[in-house]
């Protein structure tokens, strides 16, 4: 996979234990997406979180947990996001490489190339890609990274839009900030930046006070996920040879052989029964 | 009108089962038009969690090694050189180019924008194992197509054709192997990328060879079971002496399937493994009744020379791929709080994909010497004569 120059490579910095819940990201991101309203319940889902789950129409979303701290009930928020993988399943799977992830961070998708197989939704190990279900002839949907907003120098949306938890500036100084809020707060802070090595690294990042699994976070592998693919896949022209090459020579030698038996019968044309062995 | 006419009367002389056949199409047809004007979301129980359905089960990652008769018997007629298993082939091309192309139409109705297919053409990505199954089965399906030539040509006598038909043979043979070596086992590829998403039973870096080796014994024992069932229902001559001939080099491939599937669970996989009662059915039942039994079943020479126990032995080898496949493809990524199963759109298209094999099988059958071909009949000179001119090489070998 072509590797991004990391140094111009950028990443949010979601801080949860700053965030508030106030979804504020959730609607800035549909705002400036103008992505449709989805008829919900409250509830419909695992707890608070509406709606529940990323879709087409949504892109981001707050997950809720409740949980006790010291007696009381608690609160624990998550964004969820395309993670904008450094080395992404999503683009590498993809047959006609709708995927792709830019110089500058986001990871984007080309609409117009996209057949439709989606192997996207299989590979990501996020979970992120959605489809046009109600469509007849469906595209893919996912997280932009405002990619748009980002070549103009502008933040994403989401990240605008947030009054506390989101950073967004170039990967290595976000992780270097991650850090060193960890040091400085031991107690605060489970002592993990998630997206630093997940799935080779991500460009989002995640600092929470709460285990991450407890927040709904999936288990990853800290392999790029291509990695697994490839291992196998650039065997291909090696085993296209052996095999092609191998049974030529195999045939190659079976005719031979037969052949002379043939010559052989012809010489002495009185002894009609070589066909019968084998 | 006249045309007209005569289909209309040759359809009428068909077996009322015939057909069904032709209705299980129809339907299917009309199933899929369906899919396109009301969407994927409200036709198939396809969604977010579960994208891949059915479809993609069955009609490609099923039925792809259910096809593989063709290369593997042309392998070993042509490459390994036995050639009394000759009358076999054809039968075996014809399936292998039906399966194929049902491919492609299962693909195409599973596709989001099935217009755009080409795209693969136009846009490599060679990291993608989807590429490359896309552009062997293009390919290999044009193959096949132009080996499936041979009866046609045969049927008509056109007898230049015939010529070069017979001449590209062997480089058809071997580009045949190689292809499907390819994709067969890239479709196993497939799953490298669903780490902690495919069940550890099922997950190892063992795939893409497993899927090769497995496709190789589904394609023998779909050999037998289809040159069983035309005997027995298409008054075609019994085979059963070459397929003991087959049947024996059935303990071999499976034998290497089990010994890989063994050393790849105990050696390459991270647990846990039984966690989860339904699969580690499902896997015991695959693996034993599927694989394992089987294999006893053909090392048994009573087995091998019994037209019908060595039928159900292949039968048990198919239903062990079959649920194989699923197992990687469906069932072990599933998890257990949102259950996927094909609705009823679903299963009529793969009913109608099933349907429609058969169907055009006995057509194709009826109308082309696909069975008359006994290579004792045939005129083998032209082969003779090149060999002659080429001074023994074979045209394809300087690709060794
Ligand atoms: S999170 Fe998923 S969709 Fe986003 S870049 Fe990574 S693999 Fe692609
Ligand atoms: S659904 Fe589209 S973007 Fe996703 S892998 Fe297939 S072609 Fe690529
Ligand atoms: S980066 Fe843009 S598209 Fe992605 S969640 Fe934020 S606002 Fe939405």
């Amino acid at each position: 996979m072509s590797k991004v120059n990391t140094s111009k490579n950028n990443a949010f910095l979601i801080d949860m234990t700053k965030c508030t819940g106030c979804r504020g990201c959730q609607v800035a991101c549909k705002q400036w997406n103008q992505l449709a309203a989805e008829k919900t319940e409250f509830f419909s889902g695992e707890g608070y979180q509406n709606p529940p789950a990323m879709s087409e129409y949504t892109f981001t979303r707050i997950k809720f947990r409740d949980y006790q701290k010291n007696g009381q009930n608690e609160f624990a928020f998550y964004k969820e996001m395309c993670m904008h993988c450094n080395d992404p399943a999503c683009a590498s799977v993809c047959p006609v490489g709708a995927f792709k992830k830019t110089a500058e961070g986001p990871v984007i998708y080309k609409a117009d190339r996209c057949i439709g197989c989606r192997f996207c939704m299989i590979a990501c190990p996020f979970g992120v890609p959605k489809y046009e279900w109600s469509k007849g002839l469906p595209l893919v949907k996912k997280c932009t990274g405002c990619y748009s907003r980002v070549l103009e120098g502008m933040k994403p949306a989401c990240a605008t839009a947030c009054p506390t938890a989101i950073t967004y500036g170039r990967r290595d100084e976000m992780i270097k900030l991650a850090e060193e809020r960890l040091a400085k707060h031991p107690n605060k802070y489970i002592h993990k930046v998630y997206g630093k090595e997940e799935a080779g690294g991500t460009s989002v990042i995640y600092l929470t006070s709460l285990p991450f699994n407890e927040l709904g976070f999936k288990p990853v592998t800290l392999r790029p996920l291509p990695d697994y693919t490839w291992q196998a896949l650039r065997m291909v022209p090696a085993a296209f040879l052996a095999v092609g090459g191998g049974l030529s020579a195999l045939s190659w030698i079976t005719h031979r052989r037969d052949r002379l038996k043939h010559e052989k019968a012809a010489e002495q044309v009185d002894n009609p029964a070589e066909e019968k062995e084998d | 009108m006249t045309a007209a006419k005569f289909v209309v009367n040759e359809v009428k002389g068909y077996h009322g089962f015939v057909k069904f056949l032709i209705l299980l199409v129809v339907i299917a047809a009309l199933a899929s038009m369906v899919r396109f004007v009301f969407g994927l979301g409200a036709t198939t129980n396809m969604n977010d969690t579960y994208p891949w359905g059915l479809w993609i089960s069955f009609d490609v990652v099923t039925a792809v090694p259910l096809a593989a008769g063709a290369f593997t018997l042309g392998a070993i007629v042509h490459c390994f050189h036995i050639k009394k298993l000759e009358p076999l082939v054809r039968p075996a091309i014809v399936t292998g180019f039906l399966g194929y192309s049902l491919v492609c139409v299962g693909l195409l109705l599973d596709l989001g924008q099935p217009q755009r297919g080409w795209h693969v053409m136009r846009y490599w990505n060679l990291h993608s194992p989807m590429f490359e199954v896309s552009m062997c089965v293009m390919a290999y399906t044009t193959v096949l197509f132009l080996e499936f030539l041979s009866p046609v040509a045969e049927r008509f006598g056109w007898n230049l054709s015939l010529r070069v038909l017979r001449w590209l043979e062997m480089p058809l043979v071997i580009l045949a192997a190689a292809i499907s070596t390819l994709h067969q086992s890239s479709l196993g590829t497939f799953f490298l990328i669903a780490v902690d998403k495919l069940h550890s039973l099922w997950y190892n870096p063992l795939l893409p060879l497993l899927f090769w080796v497995s496709a190789i014994c589904s394609g023998m024992c779909i050999i037998i079971i289809e040159a069983t069932s035309c005997h027995k229902w298409m008054g075609q001559p019994n085979e059963g002496v070459l397929l003991r001939t087959l049947a024996k080099i059935l303990p071999w491939t499976l034998g290497l399937y089990i010994a890989l599937r063994a050393y790849s669970l105990l050696a390459l996989s991270v647990g846990p493994f039984f966690d989860r009662p339904v699969l580690t059915l499902l896997f015991v039942v695959e693996l034993v009744i599927g694989f394992i039994l089987p294999f006893f079943m053909f090392t048994q020479k009573s087995v091998r020379e019994d037209d019908r126990r060595r039928v159900i032995a292949a039968s048990l080898v198919v239903f062990g791929l079959v649920l194989n496949r699923f197992n990687v493809s469906m069932f072990g990524m599933m998890n257990p709080d949102q259950i996927y199963y094909p609705s009823i759109v679903e299963s009529l298209v793969t009913i109608g994909i099933i349907a429609g094999h058969i169907l055009f099988f006995v057509l194709i059958a009826k109308y082309f010497p696909i069975f008359e071909h006994h290579p004792e009949t045939v005129d083998y000179t032209i082969p003779g004569r090149i060999r002659k001119s080429d001074n023994g090489a074979e045209p394809v070998s300087e690709q060794s």
